[in-house]
């Protein structure tokens, strides 16, 4: 019965804590840039303002648009939300962890994907439409090493929910492995495309012709656009959050050990200021790549992704 | 009554035939709420189907299978002549490999020869290039059963046989054989599904796909059953089983619909079609139930196969050799890509077809889906309800098949769960409307559309420009060039096609010139040819009397 009102509160925790904290990351991240640039960048918590700018504002319903505008923004927002209380963050045996499967998981994030392509095609403009051609490009090989690379998680961790893997790779003595170094590097070429930033598109860019994620919202205002501008937070957060748990689950707590939970809590703050600070590094140093280099850029992440498990069954056929 | 003559004729109903029959009968009941109830035809083609689901002995269902060949053939004839002939010819080629089959002896000779037979007529490849022609020629009631109900029961061979009839001399290579070929189908079937532009077409191509997912399963699960694992068979068998309930409820929704499209605009091209979500809202948005469950997304009726598929896969490859658990790695890469190419299919249909501007005034002045078909895919809809929401049901219903099919088999519960999703998803809807009510403001106001800041659109052009819009080939152009070429080859067509059938065209055209000539020979030449006929018979004959 305890353990059960700790998991309850250690999700509830997370849950609020996610939601609460999705902008602050993207403002460190930007803050982070434009230090980085040379730049004073905007305040840390200007997401929040323009979150709240943005549902104070008139929301638009363009003409040629069917009765349906108005859901892909919804669809989008409810479908990371849901992704995002699953994904543990700085604990492990939340109330979520059953349902939390890495499929179930990578199918939110396909649900998500198709609402903001659908959202993109709905008043029928050039730029919605190219954008969603392009995101359905590199959805195909996105989710193809998503998927591949679940078979080397499974494999090490015996599992196949993120709240199992977490646990296994935490306590497990699964060292470094070849394999999970490949896996790493396969998840984060997926995760900046899935999350839109540098090399494959650019969140702040505002050159039409080269905008993808942007190219499909550009027709969303008001509190529409306050629904995917937060979902797309919220993506990246819970990119990191499914990062760290999967590559850092060091020092994560247990839901069921109260007195874990300062040092976890502590823990994940660190870990999301780590990645933060390595994501920007990386975007500054890094230029935008043709549309058409995308596809290369992921199928080395798919070819990653099978090399990972490949490697993986040579190691238990030698017996290393 | 019918039958081989002193054995008569079996009838023999089990689990298995009752699944079958279950996955049929909303399809017939919406094919014949969809126009097709005064149909002669339609009726033998049922009656057909329903005779190989109930059939005892190997007779009765090759009755049944070639009734059900012969009055499908009917049905494509009066939509369109031109596919009919080829369908009639892959009719009579799976024929031929079916009842030799019936009649050998229990071996791996008679799974192949069923693989074949039973394979080409549920369009599995490389035997599937006539499906995206025959499919969409008969009227959408019967498109609608063709691929929901007919490729079904062409599989249903396909179970019976590898699983039951022929279970003594089962091999491994037949599951990795079956699954290769189910890999095969869905790379093509959903690559496709993305690249062509007619409605009927696109959903043929999709119908593919998903024989493919099911192939993959059952093929899964053979292999696991000749190995001796329990838990992969079991997780496979739930897969194909679920995904051929999963796509018997769904795609006749979608060929339904595409004949309302039919009937409303007088066309199934995407390039005519645009914005029927406004004219047509009850067509528009049971085709969007039906788009949820082809493109595979959670909380609609075609994710829970998916996943059981997915989680197949991997369980195969943490077993077994090197090269098969690589090979399997490679299977899961393809079932990846698969679900993404068929997302973009289904976005691809609800977001040229149904959403944005009319590309043509059809479009624009649809009238919405008629009593009987709408009736028809409302019933299918209702039917996918449960699939979304507790496919952990239906599974539990499924384990008595299971258990026909492979004994041993353990059938572990699912770990997808739609209803947590659900709450969670109402708990963050009911957060965004408290913060909505809170900080924001209510209301929406129509405007222009932005485009970039276009100006509007002159007077003769009600919604402007249609070519400003993407196109059905426009937005499927990234994926035609990064994956289509290499897969399809530049002149975009079906490699079925091109290895398979054209040298087939290719041998007809010669046979009928060496015929032509034969026909026309003089009349020194046939004499000359019957003298050589008789001087050859009469040295056989002397050769063989003297030795």
């Amino acid at each position: 019965m305890l353990a059960f009102v700790l998991a309850f509160i250690a999700t509830a925790l997370h849950i609020a804590l996610c939601f609460a904290g999705a902008p602050l990351l993207t403002g460190i991240v930007n803050k982070l840039r434009a230090w980085l640039l040379g730049r004073r960048g905007p305040p840390v918590l200007q997401p929040y303002l323009h979150l709240a700018k943005l549902l104070r504002k008139t929301t638009l319903l363009p003409d040629t648009a069917t009765e349906l505008f108005i859901l892909w923004p919804l669809g989008v927002f409810l479908a990371i939300a849901v992704a995002i209380m699953l994904i543990p963050g700085f604990a492990t045996g939340m109330l979520t962890a059953d349902a939390g499967d890495y499929i179930t998981i990578v199918g939110l994030f396909a649900l998500a994907r198709a609402a903001t392509m659908l959202g993109g095609l709905e008043t029928g403009f050039g730029f919605g439409g190219a954008g969603a051609a392009r995101e359905a490009l590199f959805g195909l090989f996105a989710e193809g090493a998503l998927l591949v690379l679940l078979l080397a998680f499974a494999l090490l961790a015996q599992d196949t929910s993120l709240d199992g893997i977490a646990t296994a790779f935490r306590s497990a003595h699964i060292g470094i492995s070849v394999s999970l170094g490949f896996a790493l590097a396969a998840m984060l070429t997926v995760a900046l495309t899935e999350t839109g930033r540098i090399p494959t598109d650019n969140p702040s860019g505002h050159l039409e012709l080269a905008m993808v994620h942007e190219a499909m919202a550009l027709e969303y205002s008001g509190r529409l656009l306050a629904f995917i501008d937060y979902a797309a937070m919220l993506r990246l957060l819970a990119w990191m959050n499914l990062i760290g748990t999967i590559f850092l689950p060091f020092g994560m707590a247990r839901a069921a050990a109260f007195l874990s939970w300062p040092g976890g809590l502590l823990l994940w703050a660190g870990k999301l200021a780590v990645m933060a600070a390595a994501l920007s590094v990386f975007e500054v140093s890094r230029a935008k790549m043709r549309v058409f280099r995308v596809p290369e850029f992921l199928g080395a992440a798919l070819l990653l992704g099978m090399l990972a498990g490949v490697f993986l069954f040579v190691a238990a056929r030698i017996g290393a | 009554m019918f039958g081989l003559p002193g054995q008569g004729m079996h009838l023999h109903l089990d689990a298995l035939s009752l699944l079958f029959g279950c996955i049929l009968l909303p399809q017939v009941a919406a094919a014949a709420l969809a126009g097709m109830r005064g149909s002669v035809p339609f009726w033998a083609f049922v009656l057909g189907m329903g005779l190989t689901l109930l059939a005892g002995d190997g007779f009765t269902l090759i009755l049944g299978f070639e009734l059900m060949s012969a009055a499908s053939w009917l049905l494509v004839m009066q939509g369109d002549a031109k596919p009919a002939t080829l369908y009639a010819g892959v009719a009579i080629f799976s024929a031929a490999c079916l009842i030799p089959a019936m009649f050998l002896p229990v071996s791996s000779l008679a799974f192949v020869l069923i693989a074949i037979g039973a394979g080409a007529k549920a369009g599995l490849a490389p035997l599937h290039s006539w499906l995206p022609r025959a499919h969409p020629a008969p009227p959408a009631g019967v498109s609608a059963l063709m691929s929901g109900g007919m490729v079904k029961v062409a599989l249903y061979v396909l179970i019976r046989y590898a699983f039951v009839v022929l279970a003594p001399a089962q091999q491994p290579w037949w599951g990795v054989a079956l699954a290769a070929a189910g890999a095969l189908s869905v790379l093509i079937g959903a690559l496709r599904a993305v690249l062509e532009v007619e409605l009927k077409t696109l959903l043929a191509c999709s119908t593919v796909e998903y024989v493919g997912l099911i192939a993959v399963g059952l093929g899964l699960a053979l292999y696991a059953k000749a190995i001796g694992d329990a838990e992969l068979s079991g997780l496979a068998l739930q897969a194909a089983l679920l995904c051929a309930v999963a796509h018997g409820l769904f795609k006749p929704i979608l060929f339904i619909g595409a004949g309302e499209v039919k009937h409303a605009t007088g066309t199934t091209s995407l390039n005519w079609l645009g914005g029927m979500m406004r004219g047509t809202p009850r067509l528009g948005m049971l085709m969007l139930l039906g788009a949820l469950g082809m493109a595979a997304l959670p909380l609609g009726p075609g994710f829970a196969p998916e996943f059981l598929l997915f989680h197949a896969a991997i369980g195969a490859a943490a077993t077994g050799g090197i090269l098969a658990r690589i090979g399997f790695s490679a299977l899961l890469a393809v079932l990846g890509i698969g679900a993404a190419l068929a997302l973009a299919a289904a976005v691809r249909l609800i977001g040229l077809g149904f959403l944005g501007r009319p590309r043509s005034l059809h479009a624009a002045a649809a009238e919405d889906a008629r009593r009987g078909p709408f009736l028809a895919m409302a019933l299918l809809g209702v039917c996918c309800v449960p699939l979304a929401l507790v496919p952990g049901l239906i599974l539990d219903l499924l384990n008595p098949v299971i258990m026909l099919l492979a004994p041993a088999a353990q059938t572990p519960p699912l770990a997808y769960a739609p209803i947590t999703l659900l709450v969670l998803a109402g708990i963050a809807a009911l957060a965004a409307g408290f913060a909505q009510t809170r900080w924001g403001v209510r209301g929406l106001r129509e405007v222009p559309a932005w485009n970039g800041g276009f100006g509007r659109s002159p007077a003769w052009l009600p919604f402007g420009d249609p070519h400003t819009q993407a196109s059905a080939t426009g937005f499927a152009e990234p994926i035609m060039r990064v994956l289509g070429k290499g897969l399809l080859g530049t002149a975009m067509t079906d490699p079925a096609e091109r290895f398979l059938l054209a040298p087939l065209f290719r041998l007809q055209t010669k046979l009928i010139r060496l015929a032509e000539r034969v026909r026309r020979a003089t009349i020194r030449e046939r004499l000359a040819f019957v003298f050589a006929a008789l001087v050859a018979c009469l040295l056989a004959l002397g050769l063989g009397q003297g030795g």
